[in-house]
């Protein structure tokens, strides 16, 4: 504990600039050290404008699935039906899961445990591989089923949505990839907050995107 | 001093390239609505037998489209600074940026090809229309390659020659390319070429990135001047 003390003494410039002594007392008393204090933006602000950013386009693209939906719901809730339901749900839960792994890494590697954070950006990317692979199956098997992009509004639909949310899955992998790397390394933390949060960051956004997606066009839909 | 003023010209072409090419536009009636992929025929002819108004606001456009090439350079000025001895990022932001800027050019040249000869047989006006607006549109690769290269670059750069913010920009920019090549699927709807995912959100957003880049530079080139000394901002001056 003391150890680990020391180390966060280290850090504090980082996040002195937000708050200075009051965060250092407050650091004292908590129990788990590492505690991000108040008004601190993970990573940087430029990320969550990013990100924002992000989100409002598969927002607006969901809009529009939805406005389609309006217009024909018998032919959407039937294409829902035509989806593998059960991999969606294992998908959603792998996805889950990896995002836990990666805030549990984000704690290890602050505290320096660089061997146990990297067991865990593993399993996250263990868990990625996963969503890939079962996707995968997924496509191909709705593609041999004859239900192809051309088949129907919500079919593209669901292959423009699926497909750029896949493009972040592996986007978020290489990310993981480069984080796994400077744990590797053993960076010291204050030189690789940025980096650690921001991938964080960039992959609890694939997750709650793939949440929001599972949600929309696999149960809403096959109402 | 001579040098500073090109290095400004070169960061005002941003803006200048916004300007310059909807203004073109607008003449040629390219903008407020353009041709979609679901256009008649009659619509597309018609749009060509303006063939004088059409032709020189496409000739005002591709000039236009063509003032990205100096806030190309002058991006590529300041990535040297910030990648110090071996510059690879900003060498591939000169050539995607290059072939990035190109791919925007041809198409106004192929448009005014098809407004050359207004009277030719409609079919092929419909085709060359297809191909022009595609050409413009889909292609997304080096543009994107372009703005990733320039955002890894500022986030790599431990002296923050460019605010960090500008990375996400770029990054964010780049994205909203992402649904290009959809225009190949869809011939109406908001994934057309003409729909609100294609073309007006890439036109939008290569317009904020003109402007941000251009100002942000112009910006960032003052700082410098302050910075390597008075004797500069003097002979400026």
């Amino acid at each position: 504990m003391t150890h680990a003390r020391d180390r966060m003494d280290l850090d504090l410039p980082d996040f002195l600039s937000d708050g200075e002594g009051i965060d250092d007392l407050s650091r004292t008393q908590s129990r788990r050290p590492a505690k991000v204090v108040d008004g601190h933006i993970p990573s940087e602000l430029g990320l969550w404008i990013f990100i924002l950013w992000d989100m409002t386009l598969f927002a607006l693209i969901m809009l529009v699935f939805l406005w389609e939906r309006r217009s024909d719901r018998a032919t959407f809730t039937e294409s829902a039906h035509q989806l593998i339901q059960p991999i969606g749900v294992v998908n959603t839960l792998a996805l889950l899961l990896s995002s836990y792994l990666v805030a549990r890494a984000l704690l290890a590697h602050r505290v320096g445990r660089h061997l146990q954070a990297r067991r865990l950006v593993l399993g996250a990317i263990g868990c990625a591989a996963v969503f890939a692979g079962l996707k995968a199956i997924e496509y191909s098997s709705e593609i041999s089923g004859g239900h192809t992009p051309a088949s129907g509004m919500f079919f593209r639909f669901y292959f423009i949505l699926t497909g750029l949310h896949l493009l972040h899955v592996i986007i978020g992998t290489v990310l993981l990839t480069a984080w796994q790397v400077t744990l590797q390394r053993r960076r010291p933390w204050a030189g690789t907050q940025k980096l650690a949060e921001g991938i964080a960051s960039y992959w609890h956004m694939v997750d709650l995107l793939w949440v929001a997606i599972f949600a929309l066009v696999y149960l809403v839909s096959a109402e | 001093m001579l040098n500073t003023r090109i290095l400004t010209l070169c960061a005002w072409s941003g803006p200048a390239t916004v300007l310059i090419a909807l203004g073109g536009w607008l003449i040629a009636g390219v903008l407020p609505l353009p041709l979609g992929a679901s256009s008649s025929v009659d619509q597309v002819v018609n749009f060509y037998s303006h063939d004088t108004r059409v032709l020189a606001g496409l000739v005002i456009s591709s000039v236009g489209i063509c003032l990205v090439f100096p806030l190309t350079a002058l991006i590529g000025v300041f990535m040297v600074r910030m990648e110090g001895r071996t510059p690879v990022l900003t060498f591939l932001q000169l050539v995607s940026g290059a072939a990035a800027n190109l791919m925007l050019f041809l198409p106004m040249l192929l448009m005014a090809f098809v407004a050359f000869r207004p009277d030719r047989n409609p079919e092929l006006t419909v085709t060359l229309n297809d191909l022009a607006w595609l050409l413009f549109l889909t292609p997304i690769a080096p543009i994107m390659i372009q703005e990733i290269a320039i955002g890894v670059a500022i986030l790599n750069d431990k002296r923050q020659t460019l605010p960090r913010w500008v990375a996400y920009v770029n990054f964010g920019v780049a994205f909203s390319f992402v649904p290009d090549p959809l225009a190949f699927f869809f011939h109406s709807g908001p994934f057309a070429w003409n729909g609100i995912f294609i073309f007006w959100l890439a036109t939008t957003t290569y317009a904020i990135w003109l402007l941000v880049m251009g100002l942000i530079l112009r910006n960032a080139m003052q700082d410098l001047a302050d910075a390597d000394g008075p004797s500069v901002a003097t002979t400026a001056a």
